[in-house]
């Protein structure tokens, strides 16, 4: 993986690995001088200026990606190899501690860092495999000490592939996001102009009149349409929560029927799904209804209002009203009206349904509680 | 308005179709069109070059936007009135716009009848309102009333009279339709309605100086 969210990956890895690798070398020195039993002191003491010159130019050459090469990582792990290996001859042949002791986890992880988990495997069997070949005699500690190393490293090397996976979908989710803003700002510029032209051509076809009133009507049509795909792509965002819905850009969508007029807030009006789904469809069921007793295109407005702890939706029209009688004689007759059914959908959603009508045209107010799932 | 002196009025639209159609139509309704800009530096220049009494104003215009034009033009002469006359609805810009201090907003799809109606009454005072717009500027209390961040103060909030008739005009109402339901004047709904525009406005600008405060900004 060479993207650069990877390689952002593996510098945050290597920064915290330099601070391990001060702690670590802090540790074994501390240890060597307080212990001070080797066989060879001078020889001892070399190997601590090794160690402690190795870690200088480590941390230093691993800061940069580029420098991070093979060489460099074999002669890491060759020098950890290098130090275990000669423990026995300048510590004496019965020693219990290596010389670097857990410093050797500075290769291990880097390793594991650099390679993954399989570089942190094979880091650990060599580690782990000369740990044993160097020692006269095992017990339950080195096994302790030996399986903690060939644990370590693959599971370290996996931890970072997977950080580096989910770095790199991040960004690629960031990126197609940005993507998406860019055509959506594209597409409202181009369809700025087609709107400009639409409305142009069908104010001055109703001016005109004769052919071009059609001509105007069909602009305005289409005018109409685009209008409210442009606003419904503007609503889509990514939901609050599982299973909520944007009231807003649901209801919003019924304004290309002809005649409706769609009153909506600024935000996103987040509802159950199922809510919606039925709020919706109630109030297409008054839009019917609209078109079967006002008229086809006769105007009609929906508003939605969210008022918090609950959301209004309000649908009006101006004809005449619902004749006096006429639901009751509906419900002498046994028939379920129109009104019943809305009355009964918008009570099943815990809401109510209140209809006024009269000379002044009907109206429709459908209220919902907002329960779980709200803003 | 036959005896009184021709409103003065700038058609701000990068659209030269448009702003052409649109100066005609209003230069035939009797308005004297004093300056037309198809972007917003042009806009500035040329309404401080000419004064004009109401701007019709486009808000997808090249830099600065309507919303910033609107801004400007209202700071460096509030007895100017601004009217936008807007293609694609954008509803945020929109909202922007008014909360900046135009008064009146109509879709460029109305008539020329609606148009010149539109501009009258921005001139003489009076606000355009959709029920779209409406719908924007009820949602907009309503988020203000929820909001828990610092209280809004009660000459900011709507009263119970405001927000119903502010309802009314969503649902897609006349002014005069809503003084027959609540048997009020008609004066009186407009008077309301222009209350609900007052009070966003003097919000927006309470958040601005609050916005500023909190930034430093303010010495």
């Amino acid at each position: 993986m060479s993207t650069r969210a990877a390689v952002a990956v593996e510098n945050r890895m290597f920064r915290a690995l330099a601070v391990l690798r001060v702690v670590v070398l802090v540790n074994a020195v501390a240890l060597i001088a307080y212990r001070n039993n080797y066989d060879h002191p001078t020889a001892g003491w070399f190997c601590v200026a090794l160690m402690v010159g190795w870690t200088i130019y480590a941390i230093a050459t691993y800061a940069k990606p580029i420098r991070r090469t093979v060489r460099l990582m074999v002669a890491d792990l060759g020098i950890a190899v290098g130090l275990l290996v000669a423990t026995p001859f300048v510590k004496g042949e019965w020693f219990s501690s290596t010389i670097p002791g857990f410093w050797i986890m500075g290769a291990l992880l880097a390793w594991a860092v650099r390679y993954g988990w399989r570089g942190g495997l094979v880091a650990s069997v060599v580690l782990g495999g000369t740990d044993l070949l160097i020692r006269a005699d095992f017990d339950q500690g080195n096994y302790g000490y030996v399986f903690l190393i060939l644990l370590g490293g693959p599971i370290v090397g996996y931890l970072v592939e997977s950080l580096q996976q989910m770095a790199a979908e991040r960004d690629r989710a960031e990126r197609e996001a940005a993507a998406a803003d860019e055509r959506a700002r594209l597409a409202r510029v181009v369809h700025d102009g087609v709107l400009q032209v639409l409305a142009l051509v069908q104010r001055r076809g109703a001016e005109i009149g004769g052919a071009a009133e059609e001509l105007g009507r069909l602009a305005g049509e289409q005018e109409q349409a685009l209008r409210t795909l442009i606003r419904s792509q503007d609503r889509v965002t990514a939901p609050d929560g599982p299973g909520t819905e944007d009231l807003a850009g649901a209801l919003g969508a019924l304004a290309h029927r002809p005649g409706v007029e769609v009153a909506l807030p600024g935000g996103p009006v987040e509802l159950p799904s199922a809510v919606v789904a039925e709020l919706v469809a109630v109030v297409g069921a008054c839009l019917d209804n609209v078109t079967r007793h006002v008229g086809p295109g006769a105007p009609a407005w929906v508003l939605v209002d969210d008022l918090g702890d609950r959301v209004a939706v309000s649908v009006r029209d101006e004809g005449d009203g619902i004749p006096e009688g006429r639901l009751a004689a509906a419900r002498a007759e046994g028939r379920l009206g129109v009104s019943e059914s809305i009355e009964g959908r918008i009570r099943d959603l815990g809401g109510t349904a209140t209809l006024s009508t009269g000379s002044f045209g009907t109206e429709w107010e459908l209220v919902v509680p907002r329960t779980e799932g709200g803003r | 308005m036959e005896e009184q002196p021709r409103v003065r009025v700038m058609v701000v639209d990068d659209h030269p179709m448009w702003r052409d159609a649109v100066a005609k139509d209003l230069d035939d309704a009797g308005f004297t069109v004093v300056a037309t800009a198809a972007t917003g530096t042009e806009a500035l220049n040329r309404f401080r070059a000419t004064r004009p009494k109401v701007v019709v104003l486009d808000l997808q215009i090249p830099a600065p936007s309507g919303v910033e034009v609107t801004a400007t033009v209202l700071q460096e002469d509030p007895s100017a009135r601004v009217l936008i006359l807007s293609a694609s609805g954008e509803q945020d810009d929109v909202l922007e716009a008014v909360k900046a201090g135009a008064t009146g907003y109509l879709v460029k799809s109305a008539s020329r009848a609606e148009l010149i109606a539109a501009v009258q009454r921005v001139s003489v005072g009076d606000s355009v309102f959709t029920p779209g717009l409406a719908g924007l500027v009820l949602g907009e209390f309503r988020r203000m009333a929820q909001d828990p961040g610092p209280t809004t103060l009660p000459g900011e909030q709507l009263t119970e009279r405001e927000t119903e008739v502010l309802r009314m005009v969503a649902k897609g109402m006349s002014y005069k339709q809503i003084a027959e339901r609540l048997v009020l004047s008609h004066r009186t709904v407009q008077n309301h309605v222009q209350n609900t525009l007052r009070k966003l406005q003097l919000h927006n600008r309470v958040e601005l100086t609050r916005y500023a405060i909190e930034q430093g900004l303010d010495d």
